[in-house]
């Protein structure tokens, strides 16, 4: 029983901390899929998300729900901001030279932050105070909410790529810039568009991880390394990918730190990443790189 | 161009020729290396606070053999290749008679190779006890090492508190194993067998395992040795959300002011060794009245030991009357019964110069100092 009530712990942290690295992997996916780079700077995103909320809840004193959304507002203005200074200017040199700016975007984040709001981490409080007690487990309240809003995004983003006219013209984008063009898509504004809501997405995140794991100039860094890792385990580009690598990532690290050792955590995960790249080079559901060609 | 150059080697060399390098510069340059950007910037920006407030300090009584210091600042953001660096530079600089290093112990390790090449004196503030026993003649140790922590951790809990069942967590890095060994060795002298060790990598993002783990043995006391404040906050609050209540009798960082801030509650009733505490003597509670009124913060060990660091150094040389490296080890070896923030100084020839610790508890968010162990004899 206790053995039980131990394992149920272990695997609601693990969805909990998985969703997190699914919500970042899935700003990550999107920016793949619509400009063929990764953007380095996605953890960043989480992590300016949580200090806009601290911003905007602690210092300027607004209502939980009122801060919430400005600090999302805030990101949304950020991805624009950060499509025209970091991608747009850089679209047509190839890959290597936007991945070197979105790496600079990062270094030129964290140290804005730094300056701005100095080293001390903060400290966010849970939406709703509390938990919920079930015999000799406990489940934060934090981390329900974590869940039932991944949940949410989930279902969101699926009806808004599948069944609306402008998630329609995205997923054209991404799979033939040039059909799209020829279709007459704004492909410039489709990105753009992309940028703005992986930047919402990744300040989500970062405003839903905050009360968990305090909010701090490096909280971003540590998220984007899973959260990577789940991108390729899922399947390069691939928006069930992401979802489901960012939660296989978050239990199997749990699990393993729980049965086999608690100092190795961080490499369960690369293990995970390794054994993938060698029995299933494109991931859970990724395509083979053969048959695209 | 090329004449001026040429002439302020020829000066240079001169200079150094009559032993006169920096005492001849119109200030005493001191170097310091702290981490001012990357994930520890916060310990940084308090180590700055106390060197700087330190010099004020000197500067107002009349410097350092008649001249005004001035701190030289290098970054090592937060990384050992960064301090091996900052080192280097601050090693080039002939000016510099002698550095406030890093108060990391890892980070001194990464550098103690340098440092011995370079043969400047350096205070450091690691606490891992293997320092001072590399053969490095040049490292000042201006914090009590863990060998004393761990003794005092066991001493308080095994004799005040009564415990006997302890688990030990600890972080994974030099510091965090060195401390959890050295405790361990300590809980030995009295008859005391650990009934977990448990580590832990820095920046865990959940402790569930550990604190799952730590109900699964039985334990009736957690020591720790954790690096930073973050992870302490963390841990605090899943080992109360899960049911422990166990006494908990933790290294520095359980006490520092981002820990008790981010963990609330969760570490009411906790006790911290701290080789700093702004009650524990009439230095430190002159030293904290100042730090509050300079900077609006409350001074914690990286601001107290970058004061006690920086105030050696302007005692040795002004007993030394000398830069030259030599004599500074000689003055800061000699140095007995001189009366810090963190403490008695009384140096050894290892270089350590601290060998108590503070008891101090977490009594609802206030840091109430409990009592002083000293090991000196």
């Amino acid at each position: 029983m206790d053995a039980l009530a131990n394992n149920f712990q272990v695997l609601f942290q693990g969805l909990a901390l998985g969703s997190i690295y699914a919500l970042v992997a899935l700003g990550f996916v999107l920016i793949i899929r619509a400009t063929n780079v990764v953007n380095f700077a996605q953890g960043d995103f989480a992590m300016l998300g949580a200090y806009l909320m601290v911003a905007f809840l602690t210092a300027a004193g607004y209502p939980y729900w009122l801060a919430f959304a400005l600090a999302l507002l805030a990101m949304g203005v950020f991805g624009l901001v950060f499509n025209y200074g970091v991608y747009y200017p850089l679209r047509h040199r190839g890959f290597l030279p936007v991945i070197i700016s979105t790496l600079g975007a990062s270094i030129f984040l964290q140290n804005s932050v730094l300056a701005l709001f100095g080293a001390q981490p903060r400290r966010l409080d849970n939406v709703i105070q509390g938990g919920v007690q079930i015999g000799s487990v406990f489940l934060d309240s934090q981390y329900l909410v974590i869940l039932a809003v991944t949940m949410v995004m989930v279902a969101f983003q699926y009806f808004f790529f599948e069944h609306t006219l402008i998630g329609k013209k995205l997923q054209a984008t991404s799979q033939d810039k040039d059909m799209a063009r020829l279709l007459g898509i704004p492909v410039a504004l489709m990105i753009a568009i992309t940028f703005i809501y992986s930047s919402m997405l990744g300040g989500l995140a970062g405003v839903l991880v905050g009360p968990v794991l305090f909010v701090s100039i490096g909280m971003g860094s540590i998220i984007a390394l899973k959260a990577f890792a789940a991108t390729i385990i899922g399947g390069f580009g691939d928006v069930k990918g992401a979802i489901v690598g960012g939660l296989f990532i978050g239990v199997v690290e749990s699990f393993a730190a729980y049965y086999i050792s608690v100092p190795y955590k961080d490499a369960y995960a690369f293990l995970m990443l390794f054994l993938v790249l060698v029995f299933r080079p494109q991931g859970f559901f990724g395509e083979r790189v053969s048959e695209k060609a | 161009m090329r004449i001026s150059l040429t002439g302020a080697l020829l000066a240079g060399a001169a200079a150094s020729l009559f032993g006169l390098t920096s005492l001849a510069a119109e200030t005493v340059k001191v170097g310091l290396i702290a981490e001012i950007t990357g994930p520890n910037a916060e310990a940084g920006t308090y180590t700055l606070n106390g060197a700087r407030l330190a010099v004020e300090d000197i500067n107002k009584k009349g410097g350092i053999l008649g001249k005004q210091v001035e701190l030289v600042i290098e970054d090592n953001q937060s990384t050992n290749p960064g301090t091996v660096l900052a080192f280097s530079k601050l090693g080039g600089n002939k000016d510099i008679p002698a550095i406030i290093g890093p108060i990391r112990s890892t980070q001194t390790q990464a550098a103690s190779p340098s440092i011995a090449k370079l043969g400047i004196p350096t205070m450091i503030g690691g606490s891992d006890p293997s320092l001072t026993k590399v053969n490095n003649r040049w490292l000042f140790r201006c914090r009590p090492s863990d060998l004393y922590s761990s003794r005092v951790i066991a001493d308080f809990g095994v004799n005040k508190l009564k415990l006997k069942k302890w688990v030990i967590v600890h972080s994974t890095d030099a510091f965090g194993a060195g401390g959890a060994k050295a405790l361990s060795e300590a809980l030995k002298e009295y008859g005391v067998e650990p009934v977990l060790m448990q580590g832990y990598t820095n920046n865990s993002q959940d402790f569930t395992p550990v604190v799952l783990a730590i109900k699964k043995s039985g334990a009736d006391v957690i020591g720790s040795y954790m690096t930073n404040s973050q992870d302490v906050g963390i841990f605090a609050k899943q080992l109360r959300q899960l049911g422990v209540t166990t006494p908990w009798i933790g290294s520095a960082s359980i006490v520092t002011d981002t820990a008790m801030k981010l963990a609330g509650a969760s570490l009411d009733g906790t006790y911290g060794v701290a080789d700093f505490n702004p009650d524990a003597n009439d230095q430190a509670k002159a030293f904290s009245k100042a730090y509050r009124a300079a900077y609006k913060l409350e001074p914690d060990v990286y601001s107290s030991w970058a004061y006690d660091a920086m105030n050696v150094i302007a005692t040795a040389l002004n007993a030394a009357k000398s830069d030259h490296a030599e004599d500074i080890r000689k003055a800061v070896v000699g140095i007995k019964g001189w009366k810090g923030v963190e403490g008695t100084y009384n140096f050894d020839d290892n270089g350590d110069g601290l060998r108590g610790y503070n008891i101090v508890k977490n009594d609802a968010g206030k840091v109430k100092f409990v009592e002083h162990i000293d090991f000196y004899k």
